[in-house]
């Protein structure tokens, strides 16, 4: 086990307001989110010393521009001015979980005491993903003379492999699209807040890729989210109860860029950041009470499933019937909507809520006794990012 | 069941860089030919730097032989790209070849409707010319006859 268990926990989360494309500057969105976050811990800007983001802009084919396409450190210490900024990154890879991660080992080291960690997404006017145009470089000289374009039809291959090699029909998926969105109505920063969703939705809705139809994929919205870390004894003395770190895993599964739609990659992205967070934090997936699992888009959360040890290979859709994944079930899952329902923030919006949830402050969606609670913040094969929250450092 | 309709699609033409014009020459006279490690005789796809089984540095490209296996496919039918609009829905396959497994193509199903596109059906390499330098490899179901 990991001699860090427990040493470092999340203590306030913030939200900002979101909309279905950009009408503030990004910035505006991150600022809010950072001000809640510091807000509910019920600390000032002078107590915070650590700041973390992973910037990307997942719209392709648009400029960045800081402050209103990505929010960078950069553009949230010329907002804040910190005056005791000790630390500070932005991670390139491993995604918005590996920036929480490398608060986690900035806060054990002693460089920062109080650590925040936001997530802005951007949603440009217009079209989402702008393609190559008359030519086609690098990676996508293999992919896009094909019309391969953005992160959906990647999914989408590989999903058409996991379906058909394991013989499963992709109208079992209306399970976890109704279950999320019912969960959904009980998130008020949702996007999809008490918007019905009904299985005649799913089951008649528009393909995009098959075999993801229109709910299959998140929308894109503009928002943001921060999360305030701290090392576990101070975080007991702050307002929120606080939410224990047992374990954290990142791997990447390695791929050379423009080889897609490999089912195994996907797998094995999961199964090692997975194992070492298991390990780590001495839990197997039995032990878990509660989990959020990456679903930017739907299938990722099969592939998170099943590399994760919740359930066998091939058995992702079946398991999630039943009742298994409500809020009273045996393994309440996506408790706050998943990006499904609030919108494409990312992972940053999973690692909130089972953080939330290990310290019991999940309101109206509180899965009852939750001692465990699991988090898969990102899709495996992109970059594998896993967590334990606890509610005490057992 | 009709056919995707390809005769108005524009496709982005690919750039060759160092790694890659061995491959888009082959194209261009009509052979299918991929990276393979000098050392360990690894097939892989898209071309890299170094070999991704064995580390290995000496890479040449060698012809296989164009057939192999749907591993895995989307039908679009969401035309993000307008240049392809007119063929949706369009099947987009990955094919694993024969002689290099793991070495994964993408391509579309040419020659058949979409809805023949299912995971494990024999495909063969066809050539489709995009202008006088880029020639695209693409597949088409392989009949059993052939």
């Amino acid at each position: 086990m990991w001699e860090h268990r427990c040493k470092i926990a999340v203590s306030g989360v913030g939200f900002s307001r979101v909309t279905r494309s950009a009408e503030l500057p990004l910035a505006a969105h991150a600022l809010e989110a950072v001000k809640g976050a510091v807000e509910d811990s019920g600390l000032t800007m002078a107590d915070i010393d650590g700041l973390a983001t992973y910037p990307e802009l997942p719209a392709t084919g648009h400029v960045v521009i800081d402050g209103v396409t990505i929010v960078s450190v950069n553009c949230m210490m010329a907002m804040l001015k910190l005056p005791n900024l000790a630390w500070h990154v932005q991670v390139e890879t491993v995604n918005i979980g590996g920036a929480v991660q490398q608060a986690v080992n900035a806060l054990l080291a002693g460089v920062c005491k109080y650590a925040v960690v936001w997530r802005a997404m951007h949603n440009p006017k217009g079209t989402y993903q702008n393609l190559p145009g008359t030519f086609a470089q690098g990676p996508t000289q293999f992919t896009a003379p094909y019309g391969f374009g953005g992160p959906g039809q990647g999914m989408a291959v590989a999903y058409t492999r996991w379906l058909e090699r394991h013989g499963q029909s992709r109208e079992k998926m209306a399970t976890l699209a109704l279950t999320q969105r019912r969960h959904t109505h009980m998130n008020p920063h949702a996007y999809f807040y008490k918007q019905p969703l009904t299985r005649e939705d799913y089951l008649n809705s528009r393909m995009v890729a098959y075999p993801f139809c229109l709910y299959d994929c998140d929308i894109p919205v503009q928002g943001a989210v921060a999360i305030v870390l701290t090392t576990a004894d101070r975080a007991r003395d702050l307002r929120p109860r606080p939410a224990y770190i047992a374990g954290y895993g990142q791997r990447l599964a390695f791929e050379v860029a423009g080889r897609i739609g490999s089912l195994s990659s996907y797998m094995e992205g999961g199964r090692s950041s997975s194992r070492l967070t298991w390990e780590r934090s001495g839990f197997s997936p039995k032990d878990v009470d509660v989990a959020q699992i990456y679903d930017g888009f739907s299938a990722s959360v099969i592939y998170g499933l099943e590399s994760y040890g919740f359930c066998k290979e091939g058995e992702a859709l079946d398991f999630i019937q039943d009742g298994r994944i409500e809020l009273d079930g045996e393994l309440p899952l996506n408790t706050f909507g998943g990006s499904l329902g609030t919108g494409r923030i990312h992972g940053l919006w999973h690692i909130i809520e089972g953080a939330l949830q290990a310290s019991g402050r999940a309101g109206e969606r509180q899965v009852k006794d939750v001692k465990v609670s699991f988090v898969g913040a990102s899709a495996p094969i992109v970059q594998g990012t896993t967590f334990i929250f606890v509610n005490e450092p057992y | 069941m009709t056919m995707s309709d390809w005769s108005k699609v524009t496709r982005p033409i690919p750039v060759p860089n160092e790694w890659t014009k061995p491959f888009w020459d082959a194209a261009k006279r009509g052979v299918l030919a991929l990276q393979r490690c000098q050392a360990c005789k690894h097939f892989q796809h898209p071309p890299y730097a170094t070999c991704v089984r064995c580390m290995g540095t000496e890479l040449a490209f060698e012809p296989i032989s164009g057939k192999g296996t749907i591993y895995a496919y989307t039908i679009m039918y969401h035309a993000g790209d307008k240049r392809f609009a007119s063929a949706v829905p369009y099947a987009s396959i990955i094919v694993e070849p024969d002689d290099a497994p793991g070495a994964l193509m993408a391509a579309n199903l040419l020659d058949a409707p979409y809805t023949e596109a299912k995971v494990g059906r024999r495909v063969e390499v066809v050539f489709e010319p995009l202008n006088d330098d880029i020639t695209l490899p693409q597949f088409r179901l392989t009949h059993a006859a052939s």
